[in-house]
């Protein structure tokens, strides 16, 4: 037996073609995930067109359950995005083959294989009555995160087996700064999520741990995740210094959790919580955007010193789009409307969609595209996706602008309205159910969420594109990759 | 319990805190440019956008009729935003030349 042979880190980067086992699983993760991707859009149009047209699908499909469909489906598809580019990146970071990869691989198709009769289940039982068996079998009736309770355990076990192959193959193969923060963020990633299986008849009670999930997951551990990915990321398409790249992601995310931790007080403005979270949420809400601007004097620095010299365009592309879909989604739009002075008006009108719309998108759909972007040219044999693509990128760049321009009108259409119901419903009327009805017939609110349609096509039509673009993209390429090599500090 | 900001204040403070950010935003960026390049008009601009910010905190303090405890979060925010980017420009220099060493 040779020496590389006989040592398991050497062994895998010899064999470093593209075929590892944790990056084919990554692919088959990438396509289950813009099949739901799909999905999400094609619920968000039927929701849109609901909200001009009141009695589409009346009784077959209602509003109640497209709309879940459309917010969970959106959930899993960037979980499985999420879970995808840990798996494209583990390899590569532990210097070794998956650990447990047959494992994975059954993983995968019980996860799918659930979120299936999941979604089947939503679609075609939809209700069932007020009794346990249908919190166990049909939908917990948790917004967000309504999965039956068979599939939350399964769900449990599935990020265990995950955490398994990721945490074993960095233990057997190498750690990095990257790995440790990314194996310490998944048990936190997978711990949190029991929270929101814990059942009390206390809606108060029940709401506030039901905010952990959805609030510790969004601005916490899926924000750090997400740096992990984007650090992994610049190190790959830019060049960057590793050493200074993991320096800032420790930085990074302890402003993200010194600020994003208690910044959940601003969901426990109006749900029967203690007066003092109004203090404590107001306060850490406000701080929460000053990490988002501080990076943007560190995107200055390295850009200035890098010169944006990509391997992969398409790929940088969408890491720039997530910066600032990240600091207008997460920060601008976030902050506008977080204070309980004005959240009082604001909190779950068309405001609160909007900032939802232009904060997933910007901060998450973008990092697992270009992610995407990376593992499809390895795929394709490490071809040129670097400047002068066939056709000048047209496929790549058209598809990044309708998405972004798409989800970009929706958010300001979806403001307007959301301003106009504040005002409306909230402020003049004061939050009665005839208010709720008046609001929505005001011409600012109908004409609002007439521009979200069109900005809603505009984005499907951008999704088409980036499918077709994913499908195809560097098949016919014939020259081989850009070479970066790593940039001085 | 805060008090409600009155109809008639709606968009002020919310377009206020929307340019809180943005102002942060445009300070840090010309802060940064300014230090790399040493210009003195990026330098003035992300002064301009300090003022921006303070402004505008100004104006949401007053949307808001923030009083008590609620005004040193306003000051805290406006601190804040004016010592990340200088720091975060710090934590830049050093972690660029430690790494060259």
């Amino acid at each position: 037996m040779s020496e590389a042979a006989a040592n398991p880190i050497d062994r895998a980067e010899e064999t470093d073609d593209g075929n590892r086992p944790g990056q084919k699983l990554a692919l088959y993760y990438f396509s289950a995930a813009m099949v739901l991707f799909a999905a999400q859009i094609l619920f968000g149009l039927i929701i849109g067109l609901q909200y001009l047209y009141p009695d589409l699908l009346y009784n077959v499909l209602d509003f109640s359950v497209a709309r879940m469909v459309h917010i969970n489906a959106m959930i899993v598809w960037l979980l499985m995005g999420f879970i995808g580019c840990i798996y494209w990146l583990v390899e590569d970071e532990a210097g070794r083959d998956l650990v447990g990869a047959k494992l994975a691989f059954v993983n995968f198709w019980i996860l799918t294989g659930a979120v299936a009769v999941v979604v089947a289940v939503y679609l075609f039982v939809q209700i069932g009555p007020g009794e346990l068996r249908s919190i166990w079998l049909i939908n917990e009736g948790r917004e967000y995160i309504e999965a039956p309770r068979w599939a939350d355990i399964g769900i449990v076990v599935c990020v265990l087996i995950f955490f398994y192959n990721v945490a074993a193959t960095f233990t057997k193969g190498r750690w990095s700064g990257i790995s440790g923060v990314l194996v310490l963020d998944l048990i936190a990633l997978a711990a949190l999520y029991l929270a929101g299986m814990y059942f009390t008849p206390n809606i108060s009670v029940d709401q506030h741990w039901w905010w952990w999930v959805v609030h510790l997951w969004v601005e916490a551990t899926w924000e750090v995740l997400v740096g992990c990915i984007m650090a992994w990321g610049l190190i790959r398409t830019l060049g960057a210094n590793r050493r200074i790249v993991t320096t800032w992601l420790y930085i990074e995310v302890a402003m993200m959790f010194g600020s994003g931790i208690l910044g959940l007080g601003h969901h426990y403005f109006w749900i029967g919580t203690p007066e003092y979270w109004l203090t404590i949420g107001g306060f850490f809400s406000a701080l929460e955007p000053i990490p988002l601007v501080a990076m943007v004097v560190h995107a200055v620095y390295d850009a200035g010193r890098h010169g944006f010299k990509s391997s992969n365009h398409p790929a940088l592309a969408w890491l720039i789009a997530h910066a600032f879909g990240n600091f207008f989604g997460a920060g601008v739009w976030g902050f506008m409307h977080t204070l309980p002075q004005i959240n009082l008006y604001t909190h779950g009108t068309q405001w609160t969609a909007s900032h939802g719309h232009l904060a997933f998108f910007g901060a998450y759909a973008t990092i697992v595209i270009a992610i995407i972007y990376l593992a499809i040219q390895k795929a394709r044999g490490d071809v040129w996706m670097s400047g002068a693509l066939p056709g000048n990128g047209f496929a790549w760049k058209w598809s990044l602008a309708l998405l972004n321009i798409g989800v970009l009108g929706m958010t300001v259409a979806l403001l307007i309205s959301g301003y106009e119901q504040s005002f409306v419903e909230r402020a003049l009327e004061g939050s009665t159910w005839s208010a709720y009805f008046e609001a929505q017939q005001t011409p600012w609110f109908v004409q609002g969420m007439q521009w979200r349609m069109v900005f809603g096509w505009i984005t499907a039509a951008g999704l088409a594109l980036l499918l077709w673009d994913l499908a195809t993209i560097g098949r016919r390429e014939t020259r081989p990759v850009q070479v970066l090599n790593p940039v001085p500090a | 319990m805060p008090e409600a900001m009155s109809l008639q204040d709606m968009f002020v403070g919310t377009l206020a805190g929307a340019a809180i950010v943005v102002m942060g935003a445009f300070y840090a960026l010309f802060y940064a440019l300014a230090k790399m390049h040493r210009h003195r008009v990026a330098h003035a601009t992300a002064l301009a956008s300090y003022a921006g910010l303070v402004v505008a905190t100004y104006f949401l303090v007053d949307a808001l009729k923030l009083h008590g405890i609620w005004l040193w979060v306003a000051a805290v925010m406006v601190a804040g935003y004016f010592l990340a980017p200088r720091a975060i420009w710090q934590l830049c220099v050093g972690t660029h030349e430690e790494s060259a060493t």
